[in-house]
């Protein structure tokens, strides 16, 4: 796979340079430090989705070398409903199109199929199991289509990631980012101990469970 | 240095520029001495104070290029400074999706609250968050019509305002003060001294608690104060006081008095947003400055400080300050 000569010095300038300013100091998201993935070959990203802003964090916090070769898996009904919304998420983004509800007559949904293929073209993923921007600070359940990848691609490595604030800073139907300051919680890059999906999934899901419980922000009791 | 000093910064007093002079030759000497005990007995773990002297460096540059290059590039940055503190605040306190409005206006505060302190409109000033955004933010939380712990936000967002923007905007208005004959620093001594003594308390708090630190003061809410190192702290900051007094038009006993104050409050800021942390389960607010935590964890007590320090200063020293007619006036 080539390196684009002009794609990949536009997205380093976008985000490196013009993205992670504004988010480091007026919205005031918190970034750890993400070296460690320039030595990772090829990853997954599994990340908790509450927020556009979401997307744009995890790519900023990446090392610039890399973002071309780092795919958001976007729903096409939502980015790619259009040929120049698909175009321009295509080329600033770098999103990897999928289905993610598949009309009836096609029967299946073409999902897992595209994001095998970009792993074997050799990119890494950014992918949000639980589908769609949930309630702020709250996980809902996750989809086990990434199980499924992780499975037919056992040498794969998963980096969890846990966010928190975003949907605070820029909810689901939220029209102005309130300055906030959201955090990015990086795990380490993992292989799957299995090759059986459903334990593949509840090894996410566990390494979830623990970020949560170490990083979530709690909800308070009623004292009353 | 004095002379390059005093060609950087060519609109400040002789004072200020001595005191620019000892705080950057005090700073060097701690850094010398470190590198020195590094260097000697590196079987001693001092990365943390290395790390903090390192941040120190790095505040009191931006600190000094904020305030004393331009006049009116030093209320922007005390504004940002607020704006970072409020942020930091509001972020963990943990509002309702039902406050982002009263947030935003809340935000808004910021700049009307500094540009009332560039025009040295005191009655506006000192007016405006305790009493107009006071009024104003409660009926814009009852907008949203969620009332489940509706009195819990309203508390909150006036109390981080107040702490965040009203407090620290003191320091704003102390650079507007107007000049009195026979003290030629004005302001900008003012605030230099204040910030000064009020970090200084600190590192000296700090430093008497981890070398005679025995009786704890507050065990439950920061179990490293100790009263040695509380009073051998406000006893050290209230003796660096009197030295650095020339900065001041103050005599001698309202210099102590006044010194032994900003001890005093700059502890209680200190123990008031250690509660908050301890409340929350968090060590810092965040982690922005290396080796300190968050913004608030080294302005915590500045925020105490400031506003004690510009009342007293405005009691014993200076005259009542220009009436709003006198400002549209003066603007025209």
């Amino acid at each position: 796979m080539e390196k684009p000569f002009l794609k990949s010095r536009c997205l380093k300038v976008i985000y490196k340079g013009i993205c992670r300013p504004i988010l480091k100091y007026f919205v005031g998201v918190q970034y750890p430090d993400c070296s460690f993935l320039k030595d990772e070959k090829q990853f997954v990203i599994i990340a908790n989705h509450n927020s556009h802003l979401d997307t744009l964090s995890l790519l900023t916090s990446l090392p610039g070398d890399i973002l071309w070769k780092v795919r958001p898996v976007a729903a096409q009904d939502y980015f790619g409903n259009t040929k120049l919304k698909a175009k321009l998420s295509n080329f600033f983004i770098n999103t990897l199109l999928i289905n993610r509800r598949p009309k009836k007559e096609d029967g299946k949904s073409n999902a897992l199929d595209k994001m095998i293929e970009a792993i074997d073209d050799g990119y890494s993923l950014i992918l949000f199991p639980e589908g769609s921007r949930g309630e702020p600070e709250q996980l809902s359940k996750m989809k086990s289509g990434i199980a499924r990848l992780l499975s037919q691609r056992p040498n794969l490595k998963y980096v969890p990631v846990f966010m928190t604030g975003m949907g605070t800073s820029l909810p689901k139907g939220g029209v102005v980012v309130l300055p906030y300051n959201a955090t990015l919680h990086f795990g380490k890059p993992t292989l799957p101990e299995s090759d059986d999906s459903y334990a593949i999934m509840d090894q996410i899901e566990k390494t979830f469970a623990d970020m949560v419980e170490k990083y979530g922000v709690k909800e308070e009791e009623d004292d009353d | 240095m004095k002379q390059f000093l005093s060609y950087l910064f060519p609109e400040q007093s002789s004072e200020v520029i001595l005191m620019i002079a000892i705080i950057l030759t005090s700073l060097s000497v701690v850094s010398a001495i470190l590198f020195a005990v590094r260097k000697i007995k590196p079987e001693l773990n001092i990365t943390e104070i290395i790390n903090r002297t390192k941040s120190w460096w790095i505040m009191v540059t931006i600190f000094i290029c904020a305030i004393f290059i331009n006049n009116t590039v030093a209320y922007v940055c005390l504004a940002v400074l607020s704006f970072f503190a409020f942020r930091e605040l509001y972020s963990v306190l943990h509002f309702r999706q039902s406050d982002r409005n009263g947030l935003f206006v809340a935000l808004l505060a910021i700049p009307i609250q500094y540009t009332l302190a560039y025009f040295t409109w005191y009655g506006g000033y000192i007016i405006f968050i305790p009493v107009i955004m006071f009024l104003l933010l409660p009926p814009i939380l009852v907008l949203k019509q969620d009332t489940h712990r509706i009195t819990k936000s309203m508390a909150m967002l006036q109390w981080s305002l107040m702490l965040s923007v009203f407090g620290l905007s003191h320091l704003a208005f102390l650079l507007s003060m107007p000049d009195i004959e026979g003290y030629s620093s004005g302001g900008r001594g003012l605030l230099l001294f204040l910030v000064f003594l009020t970090e200084i308390n600190d590192v000296m708090q700090f430093v008497w608690g981890k070398t005679l630190g025995k009786h704890k003061i507050l065990p439950n809410v920061s179990p490293n104060k100790t009263w040695e190192g509380f009073i051998g702290g406000a006893i050290s900051t209230t003796i660096i006081g009197y030295f650095i007094g020339f900065l001041t038009p103050l005599s001698t006993p309202q210099l102590i008095f006044t010194s032994a104050l900003i001890a005093v409050f700059g502890f209680a800021g200190d123990v008031v947003l250690s509660a908050v942390k301890r409340d929350k389960g968090i060590k810092d607010m965040s982690d922005t400055i290396p080796g300190h935590g968050g913004i608030f964890d080294r302005i915590d007590s500045l925020s105490f400080t400031a506003p004690a320090f510009f009342h007293l200063m405005y009691f014993l020293v200076y005259p009542p300050f220009p009436s709003f007619d006198e400002i549209w006036k003066n603007l025209f």
